[in-house]
């Protein structure tokens, strides 16, 4: 019993109970009456409603959505079946209006005359979508081989179908292009010429779907076949008669993949300089620790660097250098080794060398090189200020060069 | 930087630690990121400075219908008794594949259970399954996830989820496919088989 008389009671209550309604259409065929009931949107009564409004319909207990209602959501995505019967139902109305034009030049015949083309034109693009779709989804989805060839094979059908329309269209606007001329309308020629054009566009996407069904139908076949063929080696292999009936053996010979010629990866030694370093050692630990090697355990990573470590590599520059510093010394005569030490300009290169530093230099050359120098046993004094700006005294023993002639008594 | 010489692709090393291995690169694998590494090979600019890059060190890239493997140049193949022994495994498994009410093939995903399953209600898969050569395992169940886990190290196979233990069959197998297509059986004319051996052969 149908009581949907008008858009605005059909639209709200589809409205209403949109849940349901998003439900049964993502579930097509698959929702049953008490899982249906068991939602909380829905109760007995609004379902005996929408039954009794013929939306939905019940059938061994699988409640569904009307065909009806299905097939406008299904044609405004763009998706479902491929059903090209409509665009020959367009194609005769349009072929019967062109008719009453010609008997009867009317405007109302003229309106369903665009109205035709354009849907034409919307509804095999809309097809030829649906087609490419359907193709693609048959391929990756149908499992089952038969069905898939079958189905394949359908939408290779439905393909010449829709090529049939499109030249029947082209033909029908070609012979009525007098026609359409005598009109002057503008409108009209231009739904004819967009509609020439997608007629076109859609011809060249059509013999591209074509090649893709044939693409898929060949690589199937091609599936199947090779697989009968395993099915028949396999035979053959279990009549033992493998190696000598078939080329089993000549083929197999040339594979080239590494995996089945037993190359191996190629491997290389870690080298010796890695295992120094701290990556190195976490490696050794690591193989200690799983073959139990104390040995490898031993050497511990590498402390922290300590936080004056600069200053340290400044202290022992200066005394690479004091070789150097005390071949200059010894070729003057004017200063005495503390006065040289604290003149004296040390390279930009080392910085600044504090009052302190100085002075531990005067005592490693004194006491390294004694004896290249001339000891006074005098005591000279030195005043300065240090860091707290406290004035200071310090006694110093005046050490000069040797001079030549007592240099010589010195050795003698 | 000497990548930059030669103008590799920065995932040459990736590419060449996968193949070196043996394996395959298939287009449509999607662990550790196999299928980006397929477009990067597959790439013409790219796959002319690979191979190139490649020869140097006498690996070959080797093209297929969607996947990708080495060879080695100027090397004569060897272990002919193992390959044997594989190959013959192989033809096992894909006939036990292809006599499947749903052939697994190319792009085909399963579980090793549903083979399980179908192999334990019909007869003839179930003696199929059996006579397998394989070592340790004892039921069906145990067996089909020997076969795929086998098939996955030659990157035949990918596991997708180890929860569902779901298995899709790579780009790769046509490989396999290939090589049974090419066996030729010779036909010996509804004669006495031994005698049309011996013609062939001896």
């Amino acid at each position: 019993m149908s009581l949907q008389v008008n858009v605005k009671d059909l639209l709200s209550n589809l409205y209403h109970n949109r849940g349901v309604v998003e439900l049964l259409f993502g579930q097509r065929d698959q929702v049953t009456v008490n899982e249906l009931l068991g939602r909380e949107d829905i109760t007995e009564e609004q379902y005996r409603k929408l039954i009794s409004l013929d939306i939905l319909t019940e059938y061994e207990n699988v409640v569904s959505l009307n065909d009806s209602v299905v097939a406008m959501f299904e044609d405004f995505m763009e998706i479902g079946e491929v059903t090209p019967g409509f665009i020959n139902d367009y194609i005769y109305e349009l072929k019967r209006h062109i008719n009453f034009y010609q008997e009867a030049r009317e405007m109302r015949f003229l309106r369903s005359i665009k109205k035709y083309l354009k849907r034409i034109n919307a509804t095999l693009t809309r097809e030829i979508i649906k087609l490419q779709k359907n193709v693609d989804d048959t391929y990756k989805n149908e499992s089952n081989y038969r069905i898939k060839l079958q189905k394949l094979e359908d939408y290779r059908e439905k393909r010449d179908t829709i090529i049939d329309f499109i030249k029947k269209t082209s033909d029908i606007v070609e012979e009525t292009r007098n026609l359409f001329n005598i009109t002057n309308d503008t409108e009209l020629f231009g739904i004819v010429s967009v509609l020439k054009a997608s007629l076109i566009e859609n011809l060249d996407f059509l013999i591209e779907i074509q090649t893709d069904i044939t693409d898929f139908i060949n690589k199937i076949q091609f599936q199947l076949d090779v697989y009968k063929k395993a099915q028949r080696l396999k035979e053959v292999k279990d009549h033992g008669t493998l190696h000598f009936k078939t080329n089993f053996r000549e083929i197999v010979g040339n594979i080239n993949t590494l995996k089945h010629n037993g190359h191996k990866t190629p491997k290389t030694k870690i080298p010796v300089d890695f295992l120094y370093t701290d990556d190195g050692h976490v490696l050794c630990k690591r193989i200690a620790e799983k073959y139990k090697i104390t040995r490898l355990m031993v050497r511990g990573l590498a402390d922290k660097m300590a936080g004056n470590f600069k200053d340290k590599g400044l202290e022992q520059q200066i005394k690479l250098d004091t070789e150097k510093l005390v071949e200059r010394f010894l070729v003057q005569s004017k200063l005495n080794l503390f006065e040289y030490l604290m003149e004296y300009k040390f390279p930009k290169a080392i910085g600044t060398v504090t009052f302190e530093e100085r002075l531990s230099l005067f005592v490693e050359i004194a006491m390294e090189y004694q004896t290249v120098m001339d000891f006074k046993y005098r005591l000279q004094y030195h005043d300065y200020e240090d860091a707290d700006k406290n004035k200071k005294r310090l006694g110093y023993t005046l050490i000069l060069p040797i001079k030549e002639k007592e240099k010589k008594e010195k050795t003698k | 930087m000497e990548d930059y010489n030669f103008n590799l692709p920065k995932q040459t090393h990736d590419i060449f630690s996968v193949m070196a291995r043996g394996n395959f690169i298939s287009s449509n694998g999607s662990k550790d990121g196999m299928n980006r590494l397929y477009d990067i090979i597959n790439n013409p600019e790219n796959f002319d400075r690979l191979q190139a890059y490649f020869n140097v060190i006498r690996y070959n890239i080797e093209r297929g219908n969607n996947f990708f493997y080495f060879s080695k140049l100027n090397e004569p193949n060897s272990e002919i008794e193992k390959k044997l022994e594989r190959f013959e495994r192989y033809i096992d498994i894909i006939d036990l594949f292809a006599s499947m009410d749903n052939k697994i093939t190319i792009g085909s995903r399963f579980r090793p259970g549903e083979i399980a399953e179908e192999c334990n209600a019909n007869v003839r898969l179930k003696q199929k399954l059996q006579k397998i050569p394989l070592y340790r395992s004892e039921t069906l169940h145990n067996k089909v996830r020997e076969i795929c886990d086998l098939m996955s190290r030659d990157s035949f196979l990918e596991m997708e989820d180890e929860k569902t233990e779901s298995y899709k069959v790579l780009d790769s197998y046509t490989y396999l496919l290939d090589v049974i297509n090419s066996v030729a059986i010779y036909e010996d004319s509804g004669m006495n088989s031994d005698d049309a051996q011996g013609l062939i052969y001896n």
